[in-house]
């Protein structure tokens, strides 16, 4: 097990310290209109067969660290200027560097358009943008099909602008609302991308990265309640490295999702999928990139109670490039989940995964006595948000 | 007449229950400044407004919405006109801010300090379980 060195050390402590700094007046601050908000979690995952996300699971780790602050200020009643930045310890990914999440002007001219420009959010599916903010859903992991938390921070935002509204279509036929962007993102170079990488040997000067643009279309529907959407985006890798540079030519995913709110229910569905023609190309050499994947998955929960809510997701994902059965080519999660609030500040989360297939999370340098094609996850979380 | 005497017990009972839900829907009144000129609000808007998704009234002025912190009144204001629980309007608020899609309501722990609030901001509508005249608000109705 890597031993954490004085840089993870201190930012293992970073939320700790915005607990302590917050806790005698936990209520967002509003200084001169502008409104400081944060949260701040720490995670427990216990795998019985591996090493997960490269955590060293399989002994318990505790590695896994969440915490930001924003800044928002509404200038005018149309122009709003905020920030965020980010710091996260996902066990050798992440560190003590402090991101910046998104900072972005937004001008909104009326409800059916608006632009924002900055780092900003990328919308796409129904959790990409606040995959981060744990404190607004029930899971520990999101479906890790469709929301690897390893490689969160390649696809959270993009520097650059977006146009959104919506589109007014009457009482009977709901409302479309829709976001288009253009930008450039590029790899977390802590992420998992760019470890998977520098562990086949590939190590970057920089982290790549690319032009991004894309759009995401979600309709409202009039039965109050259901949502249904779709989003589309086109994203491409160039890159330095001492091997050569490194391209990806650019790559369309698409996403089609749906949710439904009734009462203490809640179901939700998404498919996700990109094409077969990928390609890294390194000086002269083309080698094809094994990611020709379909990802989809289905999840319900129920709050039992005002503070204890409850839940359940199967998350598929398949590799299509990879032609023999291999557990590398898929991966299976039945998950079962559970949060509780103990005020409108503090929560707690536990969750189990039943995971078959090896085509997500693992990496061949924490597992280096090879892979199961099976393993049970055991997760706990507690979480603060102001 | 014993099976009469039980029957007419649930029927009560049912009525009181019933009479109590209305009751906790009435109690809640929407309240806006008096320079709006709308004059009603629909239940569609409304809830979009107090969500973030609509940020005007149908006459295009700007709309100011307000929360109480919390208690009987934000709790049935929440689930009669939002369809949500304070713990769902927390989490869909936390999610808007934390995009940086938007900025949280400003919330009082008061109804009189809302309705302060109300009474000098242009655009400002709320809520509160009962006021006078002399307020200076308006009560906005909800309209079909």
């Amino acid at each position: 097990m890597q031993k954490p060195t004085p840089r993870r050390k201190l930012s293992l402590l970073f939320p700790v310290c915005l607990v302590c700094v917050f806790a005698g007046s936990v209520r967002a601050q509003n200084f001169h209109g502008i409104q400081f908000h944060g949260f701040a979690n720490q995670a427990f995952l216990y795998s019985s067969d591996f090493n997960y996300l490269t955590m060293q699971s399989n002994s318990g780790s505790w590695r896994w660290t969440d915490g930001a602050i924003s800044a928002t200020d509404s200038l005018t009643d149309s122009f709003r200027l905020g920030a965020q930045i980010h710091m996260y310890q996902l066990g050798e990914l992440g560190g003590a560097n402090l991101q910046l999440d998104w900072a972005t002007g937004d001008y909104k001219v009326n409800d059916s358009f608006g632009f924002r420009a900055g780092k900003v959010k990328t919308v796409e599916g129904l959790f990409n943008d606040s995959q981060e903010v744990d404190a607004s859903f029930l899971w520990i992991l999101l479906p890790q099909s469709t929301y690897p938390v390893d490689n969160q921070s390649f696809t959270l935002s993009h520097l650059g602008g977006d146009v959104y509204g919506y589109i007014p279509l009457g009482k009977r036929s709901g409302t479309p609302h829709y976001t288009a962007y253009i930008g450039y993102n590029s790899l977390d170079e802590n992420g998992g991308y760019v470890k998977q990488l520098a562990d086949d040997g590939l190590a970057f000067k920089e982290p790549p990265g690319g032009k991004t643009y894309g759009r995401d279309v979600r309709w409202a529907a009039a039965m109050r309640g259901l949502t249904a959407g779709c989003s589309a985006i086109v994203m491409g890798l160039d890159g330095s490295a001492p091997a050569g540079i490194p391209q990806v030519p650019s790559f369309l995913v698409n996403t089609e999702y749906a949710q439904f709110t009734k009462g203490k229910f809640y179901l939700a569905g998404e498919f996700r999928s990109t094409p077969p023609a990928k390609a890294l190309t390194l000086e002269l050499k083309t080698f094809p990139v094994p990611d020709d994947y379909r990802a989809w998955y289905a999840m319900g929960s129920y709050r039992l109670a005002s503070k204890l809510h409850v839940g359940t997701y199967y998350s598929h994902y398949l590799n299509k490039s990879i032609s023999t059965p291999t557990p590398a080519k898929y991966s299976k999660d039945w998950v079962l989940s559970a949060r509780y609030d103990f005020n409108p500040y503090f929560y707690g989360k536990i969750e189990s995964h039943f995971l078959h297939g090896t085509g997500l999370g693992y990496y061949g340098t924490d597992n280096p006595n090879g892979l199961k094609p099976n393993s049970d996850i055991l997760a706990a979380k507690i979480g603060f948000s102001f | 007449m014993m099976k009469l005497q039980y029957k007419f017990r649930w029927f009560l009972l049912l009525g009181i229950l019933a009479a109590c839900s209305a009751a906790s829907a009435q109690e809640v009144i929407l309240v806006a400044n008096k320079g709006l000129q709308v004059t009603a609000i629909s239940a569609a808007d409304l809830r979009a407004i107090f969500l973030g998704t609509k940020t005007r009234f149908s006459d295009g002025s700007h709309a100011v919405p307000v929360t109480l912190k919390g208690g009987p009144v934000h709790e049935v204001f929440l689930r009669h006109y939002i369809g949500q629980s304070p713990d769902e309007f927390r989490a869909q608020w936390r999610k808007t801010v934390f995009t940086g899609q938007g900025a949280v309501l400003k919330a009082f722990d008061s109804e009189s300090a809302l309705l302060q609030y109300v009474a000098a901001t242009p655009g400002a509508l709320g809520y509160v379980s009962r006021f006078s005249p002399s307020d200076d608000v308006k009560p906005l109705p909800t309209s079909k």
